[in-house]
């Protein structure tokens, strides 16, 4: 009888030591850059598109890096290689989060001009323009709707377009301001996208990663905004964008752009076309990189940004005269349209 | 298909349920003939809760294993059915737990939670009057979560699948001094089944999209090796038993280039009670 209670207790510990160890990498500076070096390479999307744009090799990146690193490094000099080493890929999907600082690379909007003076798009808002929600709208002398939306963060409610369409109902025409939208949630980009149309429409793609190598893919699966069963907007809409307009905001734009209706005037926007993900390294801090690409309707890459329709920017000597010349502009576009 | 997953695990949870309801009723049965059986053929009604720990590893979310506590019951129901002579018996167990974990640099916290259901039977083999072992099978549903909250579009992850495992234990029944003491043991092996698991870069807004690929991945010992196992020690008293146990849980798959590891230590203190099913005018 013992040796049966000793065979099960056996039976016992020997199950309870199944489990399987998956942390490869060690803390050492070493051991972080492998493992980040290995998340991009296998994770991220747009790897061989940034190598072939950018000229860069992801397998020379790491010897180029590897070499800088020294076991005796502190924890800020290591996050500073980490980070120049991420820069290389110039995404601003692609992050480095410590306790100490956030690792980034904004060269999409850093190394253009703004074409935005917040104050002065507040002085043609005004101070008793309407707030629904996440946006700013007012009727212009001309009897233009403006529409400043800041953020795709900032929720909206079909409630809230419902009433500011229907009490915008009776204007020419429509200009749209997300200048300086750094993006948000995307079902508040689709909500506000599906009011423009009354067909279903084809905007774009996107895929995502099926393994780790740097080919797989899914199929191009094609996204469409459907017309919203609330108010819509059947007259000339004029989308101002500018180099700051990035994720989600490059996806409003991009899903404008094939609105029938709808003219993108202003910049190019920033870009940033990868659906964000996360991870993180043994030493805890947590990278986010771009996972799954979108695409335009034209199955083409959005990251680096998509073109204005319309090219405009700001005039400094209008601007010091109170004029946004790109409102402007867009009110002349609008006039010309209507008349 | 998910739909028809669902259905499937619902119609199998109901079959169970229902033939254990089945069995109660042929038990008041036997009764009216004069034949108290409902005594010999006692419901076992145990509750345990534990705390342990718990290490995971979802490189959906993160790379790194998270390791912490966890908090877990376990309530199990046993009664012999008439069949193959008053040697089946007819199990059904619901578990559940909570884990509270954290990354190896201590910088992310990870929260879990899972619930399980399983039931079905196991044939008994009495080889003398203290031991007795026990084998049969099992069919299964597993629901869970894994949150990351420093994640971005991938800050959780969903686990649900439902399986048939293999079952096998064993019982030794000893006395200390004069209290009657028994030492139950029971492992469960899941054989195959099927598991929803999203795509190696699919994201969650994806699959709300509509986006389907790969899944519902068929799930084995090659891909998903899985186990629990429960070593408990009952101390008899007159109308219940105080139960004392470890529980042992490993959970893990390895489908769609996502790997995971979920496994709970947990020692757990409950009851257990003999409950006798009375037929309707009895009551």
């Amino acid at each position: 009888m013992k040796d049966k209670l000793l065979l099960l207790l056996a039976l016992v510990l020997g199950l309870c030591s199944c489990q399987r160890g998956e942390s490869e990498y060690d803390e050492t500076p070493q051991g972080n850059l492998d493992a980040l070096w290995t998340i991009i390479d296998q994770r991220y999307c747009f790897l061989d598109y940034k190598e072939a744009e950018l000229g860069i090799s992801w397998n020379d990146i790491h010897a180029k890096y590897s070499a800088r690193l020294n076991p005796k490094m502190t924890r800020a000099q290591l996050f500073e290689v980490l980070c120049q080493m991420l820069g290389e890929l110039k995404d601003g999907h692609v992050n480095l989060s410590s306790s100490m600082d956030l690792g980034r690379n904004w060269s999409w909007k850093e190394d253009y001009p703004l074409n935005l003076d917040e104050e002065l798009r507040d002085a043609y808002l005004q101070t008793d323009y309407n707030l629904a929600s996440g946006l700013k709208y007012r009727i212009l002398p001309d009897n233009i709707a403006y529409v400043v939306y800041e953020s795709f963060q900032n929720g909206i409610g079909e409630g809230n377009l419902d009433d500011m369409f229907y009490s915008l109902r009776m204007c020419n025409g429509m200009i749209l301001d997300i200048r300086g939208n750094g993006g948000g949630n995307l079902d508040n980009e689709t909500k506000l996208a599906s009011r423009f149309t009354n067909e279903k429409v084809l905007v774009g793609y996107r895929s995502h990663k099926t393994g780790t190598g740097r080919n797989d893919f899914s199929a191009l699966e094609p996204e469409y905004i459907t017309p919203s069963k609330g108010v819509r907007w059947q007259k000339p809409c004029v989308v101002l964008a500018n180099r700051s307009c990035y994720s989600a905001a490059n996806t409003f734009v991009r899903d404008m752009k094939e609105m029938p209706l709808v003219t993108i005037m202003g910049d190019q926007t920033g870009g940033g076309s990868g659906l964000p993900f996360s991870s993180e390294l043994p030493i805890g801090w947590s990278v986010r990189f771009s996972a799954s690409p979108s695409f335009d309707a034209k199955k083409q890459q959005i990251e680096f940004g998509i073109a204005p329709d319309i090219p405009c920017s700001l005039d400094a000597g209008k601007a010091a005269q109170g004029i946004d010349s790109m409102i402007e502009e867009a009110r002349e576009f609008i006039g010309g349209q209507t008349s | 298909m998910i739909k028809r997953i669902l259905l499937l695990t619902h119609l199998c949870l109901f079959a169970l349920t229902a033939a254990a309801q089945d069995y109660s009723a042929l038990v008041s049965g036997k009764e009216k003939k004069g034949t108290d059986v409902s005594l010999s053929r006692p419901l076992q009604a145990g509750v345990l809760f534990g705390v342990g720990y718990s290490n995971q590893l979802d490189t959906y979310l993160s790379p790194m294993e998270y390791s912490g506590y966890q908090l877990s019951f376990l309530t199990s129901r046993e009664r012999f059915t008439k069949w193959g002579d008053d040697n089946v018996s007819f199990q059904s167990l619901v578990q559940g737990a909570y884990s509270h974990t954290k990354n190896p640099a201590r910088t992310a916290t990870a929260w879990g939670g899972r619930l399980a259901y399983d039931a079905g039977w196991h044939y008994h083999w009495r080889l003398t009057d203290r031991l007795s072992l026990k084998a049969g099978g099992l069919l299964g549903a597993d629901l869970g979560f894994l949150y990351n909250p420093r994640n971005s579009n991938n800050p959780a992850q969903g686990r649900f699948g439902i399986d048939i495992s293999a079952s096998a234990g064993g019982c030794y029944r000893f006395n200390i001094r004069k209290l009657p003491v028994r030492l139950n043991y029971q492992a469960d092996l899941p054989l195959m089944g099927c598991m929803f698991s999203p795509q190696f870069g699919q994201s969650y807004y994806d699959i709300s999209e509509g986006s389907r690929d790969h899944n519902v991945c068929f799930s084995h010992p090659g891909n998903a090796l899985s186990f629990r196992h429960l070593l408990t020690l009952d101390l008899e008293f007159s109308r219940a038993s105080l139960r004392f146990g470890y529980m042992g849980d490993v959970r893990q798959s390895h489908v769609n280039g996502i790997r995971m590891h979920d496994v709970g230590h947990s020692f757990m203190i409950g009851y257990v009670r003999y409950l006798k099913i009375l037929k309707r005018n009895e009551r």
